[in-house]
């Protein structure tokens, strides 16, 4: 740890010293995500993206890469950093029933999901493995499935559990036909989750892997609900996403609203936890000007970042719906610069 | 003579790289006075001059920044009693 010491002598020869002890921290990392999981190869080429947000679902056969996703094996050995969001969530895309699969010789059957979430009324809602299918082991086959593929990849990621528990619980969930509430269901994930990071914990995994716990962080409670110190101390990273989506947006305010929840609500051990921001962006029919908005942010963490509290340790364009970039190019440029300047580079 | 006393502060417990940081140092001593002299040059016939005040600080003290990671701190301000330093982290 460096230190910076001060003397102070007088006409005589007799001195005084006090001397104070700071920390450096490492650069942030910028990172990206290119709309529908796609190959973001050609967009991060040549500029300082140095970390990757992806979405899985469990119930998909293929997770690590991802059927058809060789790109990301070759951004993974070049050093680019994954975060890997693993979702309870079933995306949909055909046969929601059981599903029976060998992995490694063992053969597994999982039921079908049970819950729905993102309840929004008139909308149809999403289904998704329960939390309590989860604790009651039903679905270790689909974890097996995962880590078996994960372990072939040739190198560790950050494994973010769901995209946005506070979205998934907004409008409560169900489960096996009885309904809960959105502190309910947040209750009950935190068991499912911590189910989930020890069943993985306790096999062999790959170096520097790591894990969290995804949240959009907008609602205050539900990040205090979702952040026990139980289970923050089986977590790397905290975790939550940035939009902005009001013309008086500033980066600071958006980026530093759920530090400052962070920093009021929770222990210590979650305090003690880097930030992985899976997803920012900004929306282009409020902010025209996307290219200036992205060009605060910069300066913006770097103050986050000098303040009390959490480091934030990525950041990860979402370039893709609120954040999607238009006209591309210039967001794109903006981007680019963004992440060549401090605390980026 | 008595000894001279000093703190020291930074803005911050952790910095990224670029960033500004400041160092404020308080510091003072009791035997350090500021005295006025005052001179009025008298001819033989007794015309004197307008009188010409000058300050002497009485066991000054000096202040001296060093960093172990060889970082250059730059005084920015100075007081008498505080005193801040600016470093690029």
């Amino acid at each position: 740890m460096p230190r910076v010491t001060v003397t102070v002598r007088d006409s005589s020869g007799q001195t005084a010293t006090a001397a104070a002890n700071y920390s450096l921290t490492p650069p942030v990392l910028g990172g990206y995500y290119l709309s529908g999981n796609a190959d973001p190869t050609t967009d991060m080429s040549g500029g300082n993206f140095r970390s990757l947000t992806q979405y899985r679902s469990f119930a998909d056969s293929n997770i690590f890469p991802g059927y058809n996703r060789p790109w990301l094996v070759t951004l993974g050995r070049s050093g680019v950093q994954m975060n890997m969001v693993l979702e309870l969530k079933h995306y949909g895309a055909g046969d929601t029933g059981s599903q029976t699969f060998t992995v490694d010789g063992v053969r597994y059957t999982v039921p079908a999901p049970a819950m729905t979430i993102q309840q929004r009324p008139g909308t149809v809602w999403p289904k998704a493995y329960g939390y309590g299918q989860v604790i009651s082991g039903q679905c270790d086959g689909l974890f097996a499935r995962a880590l078996s593929q994960y372990r072939t990849l040739g190198f560790g990621v950050n494994i973010q559990l769901a995209s946005e528990l506070d979205t998934d619980h907004e409008f409560g969930t169900t489960e096996a036909g009885k309904a809960y509430t959105w502190a309910e269901s947040d209750a009950r994930a935190v068991q499912a989750m911590t189910y989930i990071v020890n069943w993985f914990r306790v096999k062999a995994l790959p170096a520097g892997t790591t894990f969290s716990v995804g949240v959009g962080g907008f609602d205050r409670a539900s990040f205090t609900r979702t952040h026990p110190e139980s289970l923050m101390s089986r977590l790397d990273y905290l975790q939550w996403n940035v939009y902005a989506t009001s013309a008086s947006d500033t980066a600071l305010a958006r980026f530093r609203r759920t530090k400052d929840w962070a920093v009021a609500d929770l222990g210590p051990v979650a305090l003690s936890r880097p930030v992985i921001v899976a997803e920012w962006g900004v929306r282009v029919a409020e902010i025209p000007d996307q290219a200036a908005w992205i060009a605060t942010v910069p300066a913006a963490i770097a103050r986050l970042n000098a303040e009390r509290g959490p480091i934030l340790a990525r950041t990860n364009y979402f370039n893709s719906g609120w954040g999607t970039l238009s006209p591309k190019a210039a967001g794109l440029a903006a981007l680019r610069s963004a992440y060549a300047r401090s605390p980026y580079a | 003579m008595a000894a001279p006393t000093v703190t020291a502060s930074l803005n911050a417990t952790s910095y990224a790289p670029g960033a500004q940081m400041l160092l404020t140092v308080t510091y003072g001593d009791p035997d350090t006075k500021t005295v006025t002299v005052t001179v009025v040059v008298t001819d033989a016939q007794g015309n004197s001059s307008a009188p010409a005040k000058v300050n002497a600080v009485i066991d000054p003290l000096t202040v001296t920044v060093t960093d172990d990671s060889k970082r250059t701190w730059t005084r920015v301000s100075d007081n008498g009693t505080v005193a801040v330093y600016r470093a690029v982290a």
